[in-house]
């Protein structure tokens, strides 16, 4: 996007109806074999920024190994049917390109990043691991190995450690953003085998729900053609998971051990911060009704410096490097809302103190009208900013399909944030969200 | 969650930064800029280079035009490595100090840098190292000169006052007891302590807990009034933005102030040759071990630092590397690495890896070992030399992709004293050859200089070293 487009979107924005041709000039989309296939053209010279996902992350599982989703992820950049890993590393870091895979609770996520003359190169790889690991016994052993060790490594984690317990309290069984616990996944790991991965792969692995998105020095015609070069004959897939619905925290609904007053400590040795989360599920996506009100109100209390939380719990009171509020795992299915701080343990009743009272005020009295506008403000300009590179436009595009939209909602977003009310925030907040059953989830040396 | 965060314990970044030459002497200003009262020095790879003629200030433009997006940096030639005893972290307290208000812009008046930026959506942030503190927002072209107003503003009229420094205090101390959770953090600091012993690269960025705690206002003050001043500080700008209007408005905002009255203090301590191996040996609880191996080598300007960046790519720039091979792929280690931290004077070179389950630290260490050893008993490949050439060739593109990677880049540069490096050191990596990674994988990795560190875990499931 050259500076005179982009500036004209800017300006055309909270206006709204022409900007759409002007992202279409720019943004192009199609099936592709199966595929979704999205297209940005920037003016940034020979580079070119790959994002993808499709559902095949960790909730997949099912009542399985729950490690298989990760592992098969790994395996991807361990070989496939025709070419080992070191030679497929030796191609892409002869040319300076760079693929990378993540496997996350529903999806997984492929990134690349290239220059345009070797794009063809890149997608051919990308398609060649999808389609055909290798799936080896032996890389799997030493797959299975690194796996371990990360599991290992994080059951020390103050953060891991109360991520995991407060994803736990509030997602119910069944919620695919509920995860298994480190031990149950070092178990599940130590007993995998290389048959289960295949199985694994054969079942998830499709075009099917398979988004693939290109921004840069790219054109539609031509990477439409290299995609569907390299995907021809693909096929398989499954939907995404929807998830139940999660008005009551898993702690309240009795799915987890209810631990007094609602909250959970995790006692780690020789932790000199602890890590505490407090929060509820919301039992809302970001495309519902209240989804984007709800996600603004939470970034006055807990986004930035000059949030409530940092101005007070970090700037005035001097109890914590770093505090914020939250709304996550909300893309694809009801999600969750948490504030997120650290503490010494001198000062960890001081500071949990603090970030209640602030929640309770912001709960109970809601946002200013003048909050509001700075806030919106902020948040408009900020949006912009994020996608001044060709990662920030790929990753929003990305975002913005999976959540539901369509591409117009590029578009559409700063108008959609101007025109929330603090009326409307503040009954956002009081609908989804309730202090009293908030879970608390400490970890370090309590 | 952004946040004024420091840039120690970043040993790991390989082909981020090295460097090379001798510095060349910045070259003094040689025409008239386009703005009077600026003096154009020079245009080097499309930066362009300035001076304020009235106080000394740097400043480099890299326009970019692709985004209506501007990068706005300043960085302050100061780092831990000015703190003494008593004041090590104070670098790093002051830059969280900058963020409690200036004489026209705090809080208070609804106008401070934090109110600003959010205001305008910028993204920004600050960092301290050894060499160097910066402060830098990426924002709209349009919200340019209300940023450069405020940044100006805080360089010599900081409030700096004492209720401030006590709740920030607890702030920066929860900070370093955050970066205490992790083992290695510990392990890498403990290591760098015993390298260095002269050189007050000897002691963390983010200092001393005791320090921290104690450090009086007046010292930060002084510390203050020192060294933040237009002539020792860089501003460079990055993005869409107008070139004369830009010079104007840094004239205005920074042309108001003299340059230091004193010179600003050089460090003039030497680091004494090490005649012997050192050893330091880190035990918490813990599941997994760790190693660390590290060397100093020739400051960040140093003609064999493109060699050296060669050498670390070869060693442990993605799976082709021979780290991974050698101990990832054969199931000794987790992850292993090798970098060199640049710094203004002697940099640290490190090897690191994590222990794989089964494998003891001594097997590790050996294994890092033995394939310095290689290089320095049979060199590297042709096709191993090219391929981080290549390399460089594509990064060199990526860095054009946005404004603040640039900005970044060009920081670290600044730090460890020639900027030009930002040009030049790709074009110096091209130049390097099988037969000069060897020379200085025989030059600065003598077992006598050495420093190696192990994390051993307190878990009696870990085998013991």
């Amino acid at each position: 996007m050259n500076s005179r487009s982009l500036a004209l979107f800017l300006s055309l924005c909270l206006c709204a109806l022409p900007v759409a041709a002007q992202m279409a000039k720019r943004a192009a989309r199609a099936p592709v074999q199966g595929i979704d296939l999205v297209t940005y053209h920037t003016d940034v010279k020979d580079v070119v920024v790959l994002v993808g996902a499709f559902p095949a992350g960790d909730a997949f599982a099912g009542v399985g190994n729950a490690a298989i989703p990760t592992l098969t992820g790994m395996m991807l950049e361990r070989g496939t049917s025709t070419q080992d890993q070191f030679a497929i590393a030796q191609q892409l870091e002869d040319v300076g390109a760079e693929i990378t895979y993540a496997v996350g609770p529903q999806s997984l996520q492929v990134r690349a990043k290239c220059l345009k003359k070797d794009l063809a190169l890149v997608i051919g790889i990308i398609a060649a691991e999808l389609r055909t690991p290798a799936l080896t016994a032996a890389e799997f052993d030493k797959a299975r190995q690194q796996l371990v060790g990360m599991l290992e490594s994080s059951l020390q984690s103050t953060d891991a450690r109360s991520q995991e317990a407060f994803a736990r309290a509030v997602f119910p069984p069944g919620s695919p953003n509920r995860p298994h616990t480190l031990e149950e996944l070092l178990a599940a790991a130590k007993s995998a085998n290389v048959d289960q991965l295949r199985a694994f792969h054969a079942a998830y692995y499709g075009p099917a729900h398979f988004t693939l998105v290109l921004a840069g020095d790219v054109a539609m015609n031509e990477t439409a053609e290299l995609v569907g070069r390299a995907f021809a004959g693909w096929s398989g897939g499954q939907a995404y998971l929807d998830g139940p619905a999660t008005a009551a925290t898993a702690v309240a609904a009795g799915h987890v051990a209810a631990p007094a007053g609602g909250e959970i400590r995790i006692p780690l040795a020789d932790k000199t911060s602890v890590s505490v989360l407090l929060g509820q599920a919301t039992n809302l996506r970001d495309r519902d009704p209240d989804g984007l009100a709800l996600h603004v109100g939470t970034a006055i209390l807990g986004e930035g410096f000059t949030s409530r939380l940092m101005s007070t719990v970090r700037d005035r009171e001097g109890l914590t490097y770093g505090i914020g509020a939250t709304v996550f795992d909300d893309t694809l299915t009801p999600g969750a809302w948490e504030i997120e701080a650290t503490f010494a343990p001198s000062l960890l009743p001081k500071g949990v103190a603090s970030m209640r009272r602030e929640l309770q005020h912001w709960w109970q009295d809601g946002v200013t009208e003048a909050e509001l506008a700075l806030r919106k403000q902020g948040l408009i300009g900020a949006y912009f900013v994020g996608l001044s590179t060709t990662t920030g436009l790929a990753d929003r595009i990305l975002l913005t399909i999976q959540r539901g939209y369509d591409l117009d909602w590029l578009t559409t977003y700063p108008v959609s944030v101007e025109a929330l009310t603090a009326p409307a925030i503040n009954a956002a907040v009081k609908a989804h969200l309730d202090p009293k059953t908030m879970v608390l989830v400490e970890a370090g040396s309590l | 969650m952004s946040d004024y965060a420091s840039s120690f314990g970043t040993l790991f970044l390989v082909c981020a930064v090295a460097a090379v030459g001798a510095a060349p002497a910045i070259a003094a200003p040689t025409a008239d800029g386009p703005v009077e009262g600026i003096a154009f020095v020079q245009n080097l790879g499309g930066i362009e280079e300035y001076r304020l003629t009235g106080n000394g200030l740097a400043i480099l433009l890299v326009p970019d035009h692709s985004a209506p997006v501007v990068t706005f940096q300043v960085t302050y030639r100061v780092g831990s490595r000015n703190e003494v005893t008593g004041t090590t972290g104070a670098t790093h307290i002051l830059e969280h100090m900058m963020f409690k208000g200036s004489e026209a812009y705090s809080d208070a008046k609804g106008n401070s840098v934090k109110q600003y930026l959010e205001r305008v959506g910028g993204e920004y942030n600050a960092s301290t190292s050894v060499d160097r503190t910066n402060y830098f927002a990426t924002l709209g072209a349009k919200d340019l000169e209300g940023y450069i107003a405020i940044e100006a503003d805080r360089m010599r009229r900081l409030l700096l006052r004492e209720g401030d420094r006590q709740a920030e205090m607890t702030v920066v101390r929860n900070e370093y007891e955050r970066g205490k959770n992790d083992p290695d953090n510990l392990l890498i600091e403990d290591v760098t302590a015993a390298a260095y012993v002269a050189l007050p690269y000897h002691h963390p960025t983010i200092g001393w807990l005791s320090d921290i705690e104690h450090v009086p206002i007046e010292k930060l003050r002084a510390f203050y009034d020192t060294f933040y001043w237009p002539n020792n500080a860089t501003v460079t700008v990055v993005g869409d933005f107008d070139t004369r209007t830009t010079l104007q408005w840094l004239k205005q905002y920074y042309g108001v102030y003299p340059q230091s009255p004193a010179p600003i203090p050089e460090i003039y301590t030497q680091e004494p040759a090490q005649t012997g191996e050192r050893r330091v040996l880190v035990k918490r609880p813990g599941e997994l071990g760790s190693v660390v191996i590290a060397h100093k080598v020739p400051n960040g300007r140093d003609v064999d630092q493109p060699a050296l960046d060669v050498l670390d790519a070869i060693l442990s720039s993605g799976k082709s590397a021979r780290l991974y091979r050698a101990l990832v792929d054969s199931g000794l280690a987790l992850s292993a690495a090798a970098g060199t931290d640049l710094h203004r004077d002697l940099s640290l070179h490190t090897l690191y890896a994590q222990l794989a389950e089964g494998a003891t630290h001594a097997q590790v260490e050996q294994a890092l070992l033995a394939e310095i050893t290689k290089i320095q008993t049979h060199g590297v490949t042709a096709a191993e030399v090219l391929r981080v050439k290549q390399q460089y060739i594509a990064a060199d593109a990526y860095r054009r992709d946005g404004t603040a990677g640039a900005a970044a880049e060009i920081n670290e540069w600044i730090a460890v004293g020639d900027w030009t490096l930002y040009v030049r050191f790709p074009q110096l990596v091209a130049a390097v050859t099988p037969e000069d990674v060897q020379r200085v994988a025989r030059k600065y990795f003598a077992p006598d200089e050495a420093t190696v560190g192990w994390f051993v875990p307190e878990n009696p499931e870990q085998p013991s070293p």
